[in-house]
Protein backbone atom coordinates (compact mmCIF):
# COMPACT_ATOMS: atom_id res chain seq x y z
CA UNK A 1 0.00 0.00 0.00
CA UNK A 2 1.30 3.40 -0.93
CA UNK A 3 1.60 6.00 1.77
CA UNK A 4 -0.36 9.25 1.08
CA UNK A 5 1.79 12.29 0.34
CA UNK A 6 2.18 14.96 3.06
CA UNK A 7 0.17 17.39 0.89
CA UNK A 8 -2.76 14.96 0.79
CA UNK A 9 -2.59 14.47 4.55
CA UNK A 10 -2.56 18.23 5.10
CA UNK A 11 -5.67 18.63 2.94
CA UNK A 12 -7.41 15.81 4.79
CA UNK A 13 -6.66 17.43 8.15
CA UNK A 14 -8.10 20.73 6.91
CA UNK A 15 -11.27 19.00 5.69
CA UNK A 16 -11.53 17.17 9.02
CA UNK A 17 -11.25 20.41 11.04
CA UNK A 18 -13.90 22.10 8.89
CA UNK A 19 -16.16 19.05 9.22
CA UNK A 20 -15.76 19.03 13.01
CA UNK A 21 -16.49 22.77 13.08
CA UNK A 22 -19.78 21.97 11.38
CA UNK A 23 -20.72 18.76 13.19
CA UNK A 24 -19.67 19.35 16.82
CA UNK A 25 -21.96 22.38 17.44
CA UNK A 26 -24.89 20.55 15.77
CA UNK A 27 -24.55 17.64 18.22
CA UNK A 28 -24.99 20.07 21.08
CA UNK A 29 -21.74 19.10 22.80
CA UNK A 30 -20.67 22.74 22.57
CA UNK A 31 -23.17 25.57 22.96
CA UNK A 32 -23.37 28.05 20.08
CA UNK A 33 -21.89 30.75 22.31
CA UNK A 34 -18.60 28.79 22.35
CA UNK A 35 -18.60 27.62 18.77
CA UNK A 36 -21.29 28.34 16.17
CA UNK A 37 -21.42 25.88 13.27
CA UNK A 38 -19.45 26.65 10.14
CA UNK A 39 -22.63 26.91 8.05
CA UNK A 40 -24.15 29.38 10.48
CA UNK A 41 -20.96 31.47 10.50
CA UNK A 42 -20.90 31.55 6.70
CA UNK A 43 -24.57 32.46 6.51
CA UNK A 44 -24.05 35.39 8.88
CA UNK A 45 -21.04 36.47 6.84
CA UNK A 46 -23.04 36.47 3.59
CA UNK A 47 -26.09 38.16 5.10
CA UNK A 48 -23.99 40.97 6.52
CA UNK A 49 -21.58 41.12 3.63
CA UNK A 50 -21.75 44.92 3.24
CA UNK A 51 -20.63 45.47 6.84
CA UNK A 52 -17.84 42.88 6.64
CA UNK A 53 -16.62 44.01 3.23
CA UNK A 54 -16.34 47.58 4.48
CA UNK A 55 -14.43 46.42 7.58
CA UNK A 56 -12.15 44.31 5.40
CA UNK A 57 -11.41 47.28 3.14
CA UNK A 58 -10.45 49.40 6.16
CA UNK A 59 -8.23 46.63 7.55
CA UNK A 60 -6.58 45.98 4.18
CA UNK A 61 -5.83 49.69 3.79
CA UNK A 62 -4.19 49.80 7.22
CA UNK A 63 -2.29 46.56 6.58
CA UNK A 64 -1.00 47.81 3.22
CA UNK A 65 0.34 51.06 4.65
CA UNK A 66 1.85 49.47 7.76
CA UNK A 67 3.54 46.81 5.58
CA UNK A 68 4.97 49.60 3.44
CA UNK A 69 6.39 51.26 6.56
CA UNK A 70 7.65 47.99 8.03
CA UNK A 71 9.26 46.78 4.80
CA UNK A 72 10.53 50.11 3.47
CA UNK A 73 11.83 51.33 6.81
CA UNK A 74 13.10 47.89 7.82
CA UNK A 75 15.09 47.41 4.64
CA UNK A 76 16.50 50.94 4.73
CA UNK A 77 17.54 50.92 8.40
CA UNK A 78 18.63 47.26 8.17
CA UNK A 79 20.85 48.02 5.19
CA UNK A 80 22.49 50.92 7.03
CA UNK A 81 22.93 48.99 10.27
CA UNK A 82 24.17 45.87 8.48
CA UNK A 83 26.43 47.74 6.08
CA UNK A 84 28.15 50.20 8.40
CA UNK A 85 30.24 48.65 11.17
CA UNK A 86 29.83 51.69 13.43
CA UNK A 87 26.02 51.58 13.32
CA UNK A 88 26.06 47.81 13.64
CA UNK A 89 28.07 47.86 16.86
CA UNK A 90 26.12 50.81 18.21
CA UNK A 91 22.53 49.94 17.32
CA UNK A 92 22.19 46.23 16.65
CA UNK A 93 22.30 45.16 20.33
CA UNK A 94 19.70 47.84 21.16
CA UNK A 95 17.38 46.76 18.35
CA UNK A 96 17.79 43.09 19.20
CA UNK A 97 16.73 43.76 22.80
CA UNK A 98 13.84 45.99 21.74
CA UNK A 99 12.58 43.13 19.61
CA UNK A 100 11.76 41.22 22.80
CA UNK A 101 9.69 44.09 24.25
CA UNK A 102 5.92 43.60 23.80
CA UNK A 103 5.41 46.69 21.69
CA UNK A 104 1.68 46.45 22.24
CA UNK A 105 2.18 48.31 25.54
CA UNK A 106 2.96 51.36 23.42
CA UNK A 107 -0.38 51.25 21.62
CA UNK A 108 -2.28 53.40 24.17
CA UNK A 109 0.34 56.10 23.62
CA UNK A 110 -0.15 55.79 19.87
CA UNK A 111 -3.87 56.36 20.22
CA UNK A 112 -3.12 59.45 22.29
CA UNK A 113 -0.80 60.73 19.56
CA UNK A 114 -2.64 59.68 16.43
CA UNK A 115 -6.27 59.23 17.59
CA UNK A 116 -8.32 56.06 17.33
CA UNK A 117 -8.57 56.16 13.52
CA UNK A 118 -6.43 54.33 10.99
CA UNK A 119 -3.29 56.36 11.69
CA UNK A 120 -2.60 54.83 15.10
CA UNK A 121 -3.07 51.29 13.70
CA UNK A 122 -0.73 51.99 10.79
CA UNK A 123 1.93 53.48 13.07
CA UNK A 124 1.69 50.66 15.59
CA UNK A 125 1.62 47.78 13.08
CA UNK A 126 4.33 49.47 11.02
CA UNK A 127 6.68 49.48 14.00
CA UNK A 128 5.58 45.99 15.01
CA UNK A 129 6.53 44.59 11.59
CA UNK A 130 9.60 46.80 11.25
CA UNK A 131 11.85 44.86 13.62
CA UNK A 132 12.03 41.46 11.93
CA UNK A 133 12.51 43.09 8.52
CA UNK A 134 15.22 45.36 9.84
CA UNK A 135 17.02 42.63 11.79
CA UNK A 136 17.00 40.11 8.95
CA UNK A 137 18.13 42.74 6.44
CA UNK A 138 21.00 43.68 8.75
CA UNK A 139 21.86 40.01 9.20
CA UNK A 140 21.64 39.36 5.46
CA UNK A 141 24.00 42.19 4.63
CA UNK A 142 26.30 41.60 7.58
CA UNK A 143 26.85 37.95 6.76
CA UNK A 144 27.61 38.22 3.04
CA UNK A 145 30.35 35.86 1.89
CA UNK A 146 33.38 38.16 1.81
CA UNK A 147 34.94 35.95 -0.86
CA UNK A 148 32.25 37.07 -3.28
CA UNK A 149 33.12 40.71 -2.68
CA UNK A 150 36.81 39.94 -3.08
CA UNK A 151 36.09 38.17 -6.37
CA UNK A 152 34.01 41.13 -7.59
CA UNK A 153 36.82 43.51 -6.69
CA UNK A 154 39.33 41.38 -8.56
CA UNK A 155 37.11 41.78 -11.62
CA UNK A 156 37.28 45.52 -11.29
CA UNK A 157 33.83 46.18 -9.75
CA UNK A 158 33.46 49.66 -8.26
CA UNK A 159 31.85 50.08 -4.83
CA UNK A 160 28.40 50.96 -6.27
CA UNK A 161 28.69 47.94 -8.57
CA UNK A 162 29.66 45.73 -5.63
CA UNK A 163 26.53 46.87 -3.80
CA UNK A 164 24.18 46.54 -6.77
CA UNK A 165 25.61 43.34 -8.23
CA UNK A 166 26.76 41.44 -5.15
CA UNK A 167 25.47 42.78 -1.82
CA UNK A 168 21.83 43.16 -2.88
CA UNK A 169 21.36 39.84 -4.68
CA UNK A 170 23.31 38.00 -1.96
CA UNK A 171 21.10 39.35 0.82
CA UNK A 172 17.75 38.83 -0.94
CA UNK A 173 17.03 35.40 0.61
CA UNK A 174 17.37 36.64 4.20
CA UNK A 175 15.55 39.88 3.44
CA UNK A 176 12.63 37.98 1.90
CA UNK A 177 12.21 35.73 4.92
CA UNK A 178 12.23 38.87 7.07
CA UNK A 179 9.59 40.44 4.84
CA UNK A 180 7.36 37.41 5.23
CA UNK A 181 7.62 37.56 9.00
CA UNK A 182 7.30 41.36 9.09
CA UNK A 183 4.25 41.27 6.83
CA UNK A 184 2.57 38.68 9.04
CA UNK A 185 3.33 40.79 12.12
CA UNK A 186 1.89 43.88 10.42
CA UNK A 187 -1.39 42.00 9.93
CA UNK A 188 -1.36 40.90 13.57
CA UNK A 189 -0.53 44.44 14.66
CA UNK A 190 -3.42 45.98 12.75
CA UNK A 191 -5.96 43.42 13.99
CA UNK A 192 -4.80 43.63 17.62
CA UNK A 193 -4.87 47.42 17.50
CA UNK A 194 -8.38 47.36 16.03
CA UNK A 195 -9.50 45.04 18.79
CA UNK A 196 -8.06 47.28 21.51
CA UNK A 197 -9.26 50.73 20.57
CA UNK A 198 -10.99 51.62 17.34
CA UNK A 199 -14.22 52.31 15.53
CA UNK A 200 -13.68 50.31 12.36
CA UNK A 201 -12.01 47.29 10.77
CA UNK A 202 -12.33 43.54 11.24
CA UNK A 203 -10.69 43.55 14.66
CA UNK A 204 -13.26 46.09 15.78
CA UNK A 205 -16.07 43.77 14.64
CA UNK A 206 -14.61 40.93 16.70
CA UNK A 207 -14.55 43.04 19.86
CA UNK A 208 -17.92 44.65 19.26
CA UNK A 209 -19.83 41.39 18.68
CA UNK A 210 -18.00 39.62 21.46
CA UNK A 211 -19.25 42.19 24.00
CA UNK A 212 -22.81 41.50 22.90
CA UNK A 213 -22.17 37.74 22.89
CA UNK A 214 -23.06 37.39 19.19
CA UNK A 215 -20.80 34.42 18.50
CA UNK A 216 -21.67 33.75 14.84
CA UNK A 217 -20.67 37.31 13.93
CA UNK A 218 -17.46 37.05 15.97
CA UNK A 219 -16.55 33.86 14.17
CA UNK A 220 -17.39 35.37 10.80
CA UNK A 221 -14.83 38.10 11.50
CA UNK A 222 -12.28 35.55 12.72
CA UNK A 223 -12.80 33.55 9.55
CA UNK A 224 -12.02 36.64 7.45
CA UNK A 225 -8.83 37.30 9.36
CA UNK A 226 -7.79 33.66 8.89
CA UNK A 227 -8.36 33.92 5.15
CA UNK A 228 -6.48 37.23 5.02
CA UNK A 229 -3.42 35.75 6.78
CA UNK A 230 -3.40 32.59 4.70
CA UNK A 231 -3.68 34.55 1.43
CA UNK A 232 -0.82 36.82 2.49
CA UNK A 233 1.34 33.81 3.33
CA UNK A 234 0.58 32.18 -0.02
CA UNK A 235 1.51 35.36 -1.89
CA UNK A 236 4.71 35.74 0.14
CA UNK A 237 5.73 32.13 -0.50
CA UNK A 238 4.99 32.46 -4.19
CA UNK A 239 7.10 35.63 -4.40
CA UNK A 240 9.94 33.89 -2.57
CA UNK A 241 9.82 30.91 -4.94
CA UNK A 242 9.84 33.20 -7.96
CA UNK A 243 12.79 35.26 -6.76
CA UNK A 244 14.83 32.40 -5.44
CA UNK A 245 14.45 30.07 -8.38
CA UNK A 246 18.23 29.68 -8.38
CA UNK A 247 18.12 28.22 -4.88
CA UNK A 248 15.47 25.61 -5.42
CA UNK A 249 15.93 24.71 -9.06
CA UNK A 250 18.61 22.17 -8.28
CA UNK A 251 16.69 20.34 -5.61
CA UNK A 252 14.12 19.44 -8.20
CA UNK A 253 16.71 17.79 -10.40
CA UNK A 254 19.07 15.89 -8.19
CA UNK A 255 19.53 13.35 -10.92
CA UNK A 256 20.95 15.92 -13.27
CA UNK A 257 23.38 16.98 -10.56
CA UNK A 258 24.69 13.47 -10.11
CA UNK A 259 25.12 13.10 -13.86
CA UNK A 260 26.98 16.41 -13.89
CA UNK A 261 29.32 15.20 -11.17
CA UNK A 262 30.33 12.07 -13.00
CA UNK A 263 30.90 14.15 -16.11
CA UNK A 264 33.03 16.69 -14.27
CA UNK A 265 35.69 14.12 -13.58
CA UNK A 266 36.89 14.11 -17.16
CA UNK A 267 34.87 15.78 -19.89
CA UNK A 268 37.76 17.14 -21.92
CA UNK A 269 40.79 15.07 -21.08
CA UNK A 270 40.07 12.39 -23.64
CA UNK B 1 66.38 10.27 -16.22
CA UNK B 2 64.28 9.45 -19.23
CA UNK B 3 61.75 12.16 -18.39
CA UNK B 4 64.30 14.94 -18.08
CA UNK B 5 63.77 17.52 -20.76
CA UNK B 6 66.84 17.57 -22.92
CA UNK B 7 64.86 19.31 -25.60
CA UNK B 8 63.51 22.69 -24.71
CA UNK B 9 59.80 22.87 -23.96
CA UNK B 10 57.90 23.07 -27.28
CA UNK B 11 56.22 26.26 -26.07
CA UNK B 12 58.03 29.36 -27.22
CA UNK B 13 58.78 31.33 -24.09
CA UNK B 14 59.88 34.90 -24.42
CA UNK B 15 62.48 36.35 -22.09
CA UNK B 16 60.24 39.28 -21.23
CA UNK B 17 59.01 39.44 -17.65
CA UNK B 18 55.26 39.25 -17.12
CA UNK B 19 55.60 40.08 -13.44
CA UNK B 20 58.47 41.66 -11.56
CA UNK B 21 58.32 41.91 -7.79
CA UNK B 22 61.06 43.97 -6.18
CA UNK B 23 61.83 44.33 -2.47
CA UNK B 24 58.27 43.59 -1.41
CA UNK B 25 57.70 43.80 2.34
CA UNK B 26 54.55 43.77 4.33
CA UNK B 27 53.95 44.48 7.99
CA UNK B 28 50.54 44.23 9.57
CA UNK B 29 49.27 45.35 12.93
CA UNK B 30 48.81 42.25 15.07
CA UNK B 31 47.58 41.98 18.62
CA UNK B 32 51.14 42.14 19.99
CA UNK B 33 52.30 44.95 17.78
CA UNK B 34 53.73 44.83 14.30
CA UNK B 35 54.05 41.49 12.57
CA UNK B 36 56.31 41.21 9.55
CA UNK B 37 54.38 39.08 7.04
CA UNK B 38 56.60 39.42 4.00
CA UNK B 39 60.22 40.44 3.98
CA UNK B 40 62.10 41.67 0.94
CA UNK B 41 60.46 39.38 -1.57
CA UNK B 42 61.80 39.73 -5.08
CA UNK B 43 60.90 37.52 -8.00
CA UNK B 44 60.51 37.59 -11.74
CA UNK B 45 57.97 35.60 -13.67
CA UNK B 46 58.81 35.25 -17.34
CA UNK B 47 56.00 35.66 -19.86
CA UNK B 48 54.25 32.37 -20.56
CA UNK B 49 55.81 30.61 -17.56
CA UNK B 50 54.01 28.46 -15.05
CA UNK B 51 55.37 29.42 -11.64
CA UNK B 52 54.23 27.71 -8.45
CA UNK B 53 54.72 29.19 -4.98
CA UNK B 54 54.83 26.72 -2.08
CA UNK B 55 55.45 27.20 1.61
CA UNK B 56 54.11 26.38 5.06
CA UNK B 57 50.78 27.77 6.27
CA UNK B 58 50.97 31.40 7.19
CA UNK B 59 54.09 32.11 5.16
CA UNK B 60 52.30 34.89 3.33
CA UNK B 61 52.04 33.21 -0.06
CA UNK B 62 48.38 34.14 -0.39
CA UNK B 63 49.17 37.70 0.71
CA UNK B 64 51.83 37.87 -1.96
CA UNK B 65 49.36 36.69 -4.58
CA UNK B 66 46.68 39.14 -3.42
CA UNK B 67 49.19 41.97 -3.73
CA UNK B 68 50.03 40.88 -7.27
CA UNK B 69 46.29 40.98 -7.96
CA UNK B 70 46.08 44.51 -6.58
CA UNK B 71 43.64 43.35 -3.91
CA UNK B 72 45.91 44.15 -0.97
CA UNK B 73 48.50 46.85 -0.47
CA UNK B 74 52.09 46.17 0.48
CA UNK B 75 54.02 48.21 3.04
CA UNK B 76 56.92 48.72 0.65
CA UNK B 77 58.34 47.44 -2.60
CA UNK B 78 56.98 47.41 -6.13
CA UNK B 79 55.08 44.99 -8.35
CA UNK B 80 55.30 45.49 -12.09
CA UNK B 81 53.01 43.72 -14.50
CA UNK B 82 53.93 44.09 -18.17
CA UNK B 83 56.27 46.87 -17.07
CA UNK B 84 53.62 48.94 -15.32
CA UNK B 85 53.05 49.03 -11.55
CA UNK B 86 50.05 47.29 -10.01
CA UNK B 87 48.07 49.78 -7.92
CA UNK B 88 44.68 48.07 -7.81
CA UNK B 89 42.66 45.30 -9.42
CA UNK B 90 43.05 45.35 -13.19
CA UNK B 91 41.22 42.42 -14.84
CA UNK B 92 42.67 43.37 -18.22
CA UNK B 93 46.14 42.56 -16.98
CA UNK B 94 45.54 40.01 -14.22
CA UNK B 95 42.83 37.38 -13.77
CA UNK B 96 42.34 35.77 -10.35
CA UNK B 97 41.05 32.33 -9.35
CA UNK B 98 40.35 31.82 -5.65
CA UNK B 99 40.40 28.76 -3.41
CA UNK B 100 36.65 28.86 -2.98
CA UNK B 101 35.35 29.09 -6.52
CA UNK B 102 33.55 32.27 -5.33
CA UNK B 103 30.87 32.01 -7.98
CA UNK B 104 27.75 34.12 -7.56
CA UNK B 105 25.08 31.55 -6.62
CA UNK B 106 22.24 33.57 -8.18
CA UNK B 107 23.87 33.57 -11.62
CA UNK B 108 24.14 30.70 -14.08
CA UNK B 109 27.59 29.43 -15.09
CA UNK B 110 27.48 31.51 -18.25
CA UNK B 111 26.33 34.66 -16.43
CA UNK B 112 29.11 34.16 -13.90
CA UNK B 113 31.66 34.04 -16.69
CA UNK B 114 30.11 37.15 -18.25
CA UNK B 115 30.18 39.05 -14.97
CA UNK B 116 33.55 40.81 -15.49
CA UNK B 117 32.43 41.86 -18.98
CA UNK B 118 29.04 43.13 -17.88
CA UNK B 119 30.73 45.24 -15.20
CA UNK B 120 32.54 47.02 -18.01
CA UNK B 121 29.32 47.31 -20.01
CA UNK B 122 30.58 45.21 -22.90
CA UNK B 123 27.93 44.71 -25.62
CA UNK B 124 25.64 41.75 -24.96
CA UNK B 125 26.61 39.85 -28.10
CA UNK B 126 30.30 40.14 -27.43
CA UNK B 127 29.76 39.04 -23.83
CA UNK B 128 27.86 35.95 -24.87
CA UNK B 129 30.35 35.07 -27.59
CA UNK B 130 33.39 35.34 -25.32
CA UNK B 131 31.72 33.58 -22.40
CA UNK B 132 30.69 30.73 -24.71
CA UNK B 133 34.24 30.42 -25.98
CA UNK B 134 35.53 30.28 -22.39
CA UNK B 135 32.95 27.67 -21.44
CA UNK B 136 34.18 25.49 -24.30
CA UNK B 137 37.79 26.10 -23.36
CA UNK B 138 37.27 24.77 -19.84
CA UNK B 139 35.32 21.76 -21.13
CA UNK B 140 31.87 22.73 -19.85
CA UNK B 141 30.02 23.02 -23.13
CA UNK B 142 26.32 22.50 -22.46
CA UNK B 143 26.54 23.44 -18.77
CA UNK B 144 26.10 27.19 -19.27
CA UNK B 145 22.57 27.33 -17.87
CA UNK B 146 23.45 25.50 -14.65
CA UNK B 147 23.54 27.34 -11.36
CA UNK B 148 26.67 26.90 -9.19
CA UNK B 149 24.94 24.59 -6.71
CA UNK B 150 24.08 22.31 -9.61
CA UNK B 151 27.79 21.92 -10.42
CA UNK B 152 30.40 19.72 -8.76
CA UNK B 153 33.44 21.22 -7.05
CA UNK B 154 35.66 20.60 -10.05
CA UNK B 155 33.13 22.13 -12.44
CA UNK B 156 32.83 25.20 -10.24
CA UNK B 157 36.57 25.73 -10.45
CA UNK B 158 36.38 25.31 -14.22
CA UNK B 159 33.80 28.11 -14.32
CA UNK B 160 36.01 30.17 -12.04
CA UNK B 161 38.98 29.70 -14.37
CA UNK B 162 36.80 30.66 -17.34
CA UNK B 163 35.74 33.80 -15.49
CA UNK B 164 39.36 34.66 -14.72
CA UNK B 165 40.29 34.33 -18.38
CA UNK B 166 37.27 35.96 -20.02
CA UNK B 167 38.91 39.39 -20.32
CA UNK B 168 41.95 37.73 -21.85
CA UNK B 169 44.51 38.98 -19.31
CA UNK B 170 48.09 37.87 -19.97
CA UNK B 171 48.48 36.74 -16.35
CA UNK B 172 46.38 34.31 -14.31
CA UNK B 173 46.88 34.22 -10.53
CA UNK B 174 45.58 31.14 -8.74
CA UNK B 175 45.28 30.87 -4.96
CA UNK B 176 45.13 27.16 -4.02
CA UNK B 177 42.33 26.67 -6.54
CA UNK B 178 42.10 22.89 -6.11
CA UNK B 179 42.69 22.65 -2.37
CA UNK B 180 39.03 21.93 -1.60
CA UNK B 181 38.71 19.17 -4.20
CA UNK B 182 39.10 15.46 -3.67
CA UNK B 183 42.36 13.85 -4.76
CA UNK B 184 41.15 12.43 -8.08
CA UNK B 185 39.36 15.58 -9.18
CA UNK B 186 42.42 17.53 -8.14
CA UNK B 187 44.67 15.48 -10.41
CA UNK B 188 42.27 15.81 -13.32
CA UNK B 189 41.95 19.53 -12.78
CA UNK B 190 45.73 19.96 -12.68
CA UNK B 191 45.98 18.18 -15.99
CA UNK B 192 43.16 20.28 -17.41
CA UNK B 193 44.79 23.47 -16.22
CA UNK B 194 47.98 22.56 -18.08
CA UNK B 195 45.94 21.98 -21.24
CA UNK B 196 44.22 25.38 -20.86
CA UNK B 197 47.55 27.05 -20.11
CA UNK B 198 49.00 25.47 -23.23
CA UNK B 199 46.08 26.56 -25.41
CA UNK B 200 45.94 30.12 -24.14
CA UNK B 201 49.69 30.79 -23.60
CA UNK B 202 49.04 32.62 -20.32
CA UNK B 203 51.50 33.33 -17.57
CA UNK B 204 50.35 31.48 -14.44
CA UNK B 205 51.32 32.09 -10.84
CA UNK B 206 49.89 29.29 -8.73
CA UNK B 207 49.93 29.00 -4.93
CA UNK B 208 49.56 25.56 -3.35
CA UNK B 209 50.25 23.44 -0.28
CA UNK B 210 50.70 20.30 -2.32
CA UNK B 211 54.27 19.50 -3.32
CA UNK B 212 53.15 16.87 -5.84
CA UNK B 213 50.88 19.40 -7.48
CA UNK B 214 53.71 21.94 -7.50
CA UNK B 215 56.18 19.64 -9.25
CA UNK B 216 53.57 18.30 -11.64
CA UNK B 217 52.42 21.73 -12.83
CA UNK B 218 55.40 24.04 -12.62
CA UNK B 219 58.16 25.28 -14.85
CA UNK B 220 59.61 26.73 -11.72
CA UNK B 221 58.84 26.35 -8.01
CA UNK B 222 59.45 29.14 -5.51
CA UNK B 223 59.75 27.98 -1.90
CA UNK B 224 58.77 30.40 0.85
CA UNK B 225 59.67 30.27 4.54
CA UNK B 226 57.31 30.92 7.42
CA UNK B 227 57.02 34.29 9.09
CA UNK B 228 58.40 36.55 7.94
CA UNK B 229 57.72 35.20 4.47
CA UNK B 230 60.78 35.14 2.27
CA UNK B 231 61.69 33.23 -0.86
CA UNK B 232 64.32 30.72 0.20
CA UNK B 233 64.69 28.59 -2.90
CA UNK B 234 63.93 28.60 -6.59
CA UNK B 235 63.79 25.23 -8.30
CA UNK B 236 63.54 24.64 -12.04
CA UNK B 237 61.32 21.72 -12.88
CA UNK B 238 63.03 20.27 -15.92
CA UNK B 239 60.38 17.69 -16.68
CA UNK B 240 59.28 17.41 -20.29
CA UNK B 241 55.95 18.72 -21.44
CA UNK B 242 53.24 17.69 -21.88
CA UNK B 243 53.30 16.29 -18.36
CA UNK B 244 51.80 12.88 -17.79
CA UNK B 245 50.54 11.13 -14.68
CA UNK B 246 53.24 8.46 -15.14
CA UNK B 247 55.92 11.08 -14.47
CA UNK B 248 54.83 11.22 -10.84
CA UNK B 249 56.25 7.73 -10.32
CA UNK B 250 59.71 8.58 -11.65
CA UNK B 251 62.87 9.17 -9.65
CA UNK B 252 63.31 12.65 -11.05
CA UNK B 253 59.86 13.65 -9.85
CA UNK B 254 60.52 12.16 -6.43
CA UNK B 255 63.85 13.94 -6.08
CA UNK B 256 62.40 17.31 -7.02
CA UNK B 257 59.59 16.79 -4.56
CA UNK B 258 62.08 15.75 -1.86
CA UNK B 259 64.24 18.81 -2.43
CA UNK B 260 61.27 21.15 -1.93
CA UNK B 261 60.22 19.23 1.17
CA UNK B 262 63.74 19.49 2.65
CA UNK B 263 63.73 23.23 2.13
CA UNK B 264 60.38 23.67 3.84
CA UNK B 265 61.25 21.32 6.71
CA UNK B 266 64.69 22.77 7.36
CA UNK B 267 63.20 26.21 7.89
CA UNK B 268 60.33 25.20 10.05
CA UNK B 269 62.38 23.12 12.51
Amino acid sequence: MQRPSPATVRRLILVLVLALWEVVPLTGVLPELFLPALSKTLTVLVQNWAEYAHALAVTLYEVALSMAIACGGGILVGALVGGLALLRNLLLPVFSSLYAVPIVILYPIFTAWFGIGSESKIAFAGIYGFFPVMLSTAAGIGTIDQNLLLAARSMGASVPQQIARVVIPASIPTVLSGLRLGGALAIIGVVVAEMLTSSDGIGYLVTRYRTVLDSPRVFAAILMILVLSVVFDLIARWAERRTLAWQTAGRRERGAQIRARSLAAAPATA
Amino acid sequence: MQYMADVKSPRPQSRAAAIEVTGLSHIYEGRDGQVPALQEVSLTVGAGRFVVIVGPSGCGKTSLLMMMAGLRHQSSGTILCAGKPITGPDPNRVGVVFQEASLFPWLTALDNIEFPLSIRHAPREERRRRADAMLNLVGLKGFGTRYPHELSGGMKQRVSIARGLVQDPPVLLMDEPFAALDEQTRMTMGHELLRIWDETAKTVVFVTHSLTEAVYLADEVLVMSARPGRIIDRIDIALARPRTYEMMATDVFGRLRERIWQQIRRRSD
